[in-house]
């Protein structure tokens, strides 16, 4: 028979920061560095009213810079880049502001994206999203952005090229996650 | 490697997104839908590998020193199983865990509350679940707090649990609270789900069950909970 899911609930206000720190890097793997093009992708996580949020945790999961998973079922994990974590997690700090170091991620059959998973007070169960990049859209049809049908909530999920937020040699991409509120971030069913 | 189907979460048997008095719920709970979505490979792989980024292994919680002082507090073990849907175990998973102290505060900067740190309590850390999903941590009974910033209330004693899972899908994370405790009557989240048969059972999913004594060299009080991870098997493709 079946079992029942076990229910979730919030992180609440403490998630101890020493779970985030040091994963903010995807970077650097068991002395080696990631092959592809380094980015930073950084943004403010923002809660009613534009009001910033402190303490809230990103979780990412993405493709190397060509496209490979280190996981059992992508085909093609033998090849996966010994010199990337495929996954990373950050925290917002008293303003806001969340910054991974990683690299533009390949495709592996759909637009090049990355998992975006948000936690914290204030969210009994995770929130979902996928960011794109703007520049590396390509022209296939991909099954999860085709779920949003609205140009402008199209838009809102991808990152868009910000120099402002360059740093060591990575081009920075900036993504706002608005929680609730003008501009809201299209979120995905979990 | 198992490949798993993942269903949308029954809201039958999670808490509510939206909690009456719960402030915070209200700011950050997205207005607008969320948008249903094919899962593919993207979503259906994850982080398998992060026992060996963090080098978890065993956990107890109760000593910042291995042979040093124990916390104040009740020495407790928190141990169960972590399955998926099925019932098979999820093997060499990372489970974080993360507390407040005897008396109810948290080694974190945004703890306002004016009650006094150990210096013998940290009150986090992760393993790794064994072959069979089973995992285990000693740790003290931590203590009541006051909610200063979302409304009001006392959270009653409660350890926070957070799973990494064999998938970006089935990542979990919950707290989990103590029985008989009478501030459970009117905490905010363990009461945010819903209410009903299954409701009820559900509730009872967050709560530890008391488990038997021991006494010896070490002695301490054994708590149980289990956890059931989103995710059934794929049925197997006829040739
Ligand atoms: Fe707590």
């Amino acid at each position: 028979m079946k079992r029942v899911v076990s229910p979730c609930n919030t992180t609440g206000p403490y998630f101890p920061r020493e779970f985030s720190d040091g994963n903010e890097d995807l970077t650097r793997r068991d002395g080696a560095t990631a092959r592809g093009e380094h980015i930073i992708l950084a943004g403010r996580v923002l809660e009613l009213e534009a009001k910033p949020t402190w303490n809230m945790v990103l979780e990412i999961w993405q493709a190397d810079a060509n496209g490979v998973y280190r996981h059992p079922l992508d085909p093609r994990s033998a090849e996966v880049d010994p010199g990337f974590w495929n996954w990373g997690r950050a925290r917002t700090n008293q303003d806001g502001w969340y910054r991974f170091r990683t690299v533009l991620p390949g495709g592996n059959l759909r637009i090049p994206h990355i998992n975006c998973a948000v936690l914290g007070i204030g969210l009994t169960r995770r929130l979902v999203t996928t960011i794109f990049f703007a520049g590396n859209m390509g022209a296939a049809p991909d099954p999860v952005l085709d779920c949003v049908v609205d140009p402008e909530l199209r838009r809102r999920l991808i990152a868009r090229r910000d120099p402002s937020l360059d740093a060591d040699g990575a081009a920075g991409y900036g993504f706002d996650v608005i929680l609730r509120g003008e501009g809201e971030t299209p979120f995905f069913v979990d | 490697m198992k490949s798993y189907e993942y269903s949308p979460y029954d809201d039958r048997t999670q808490t509510l997104r939206q909690i009456d008095k719960y402030n915070a719920s209200f700011r950050r709970v997205p207005a607008s839908p969320l948008i249903p979505r094919p899962i593919t490979l993207s979503e259906s792989t994850g982080p398998v590998e992060l026992p060996r980024r963090w080098n978890a292994g065993k956990l107890d919680l109760s000593r910042v020193a291995e042979n040093g002082p124990r916390a104040v507090g009740q020495l407790i073990r928190v141990s169960g199983r972590v399955t998926d849907e099925d019932g098979s175990p999820a093997a060499g998973v990372v489970m974080e865990i993360w507390q407040a102290n005897a008396a109810g505060k948290y080694v974190h900067a945004m703890d306002d509350h004016a009650a006094p740190l150990d210096p013998n309590f940290i009150g986090q850390g992760r393993l790794v679940t064994d072959e069979d999903g089973r995992y285990e941590a000693f740790t003290i009974k931590p203590g009541a707090y006051p909610v200063l910033y979302s409304g009001w209330w006392w959270r009653p004693p409660h350890i926070h649990f957070s799973i990494l899972g064999l998938s970006w899908m089935n990542r979990f994370i919950t707290q989990i609270f103590f029985p008989g405790e009478p501030l459970n009557e009117t905490d905010l989240l363990l009461n945010g789900v819903p209410s009903g048969s299954l409701g009820n059972d559900v509730r009872e999913r967050l709560i530890f069950e008391h488990g038997d004594t021991v006494m010896g060299d070490l002695s301490y009080i054994n708590f149980r909970r289990d956890f059931v991870l989103r995710g059934h098997r794929r049925t197997p493709e006829l040739a």
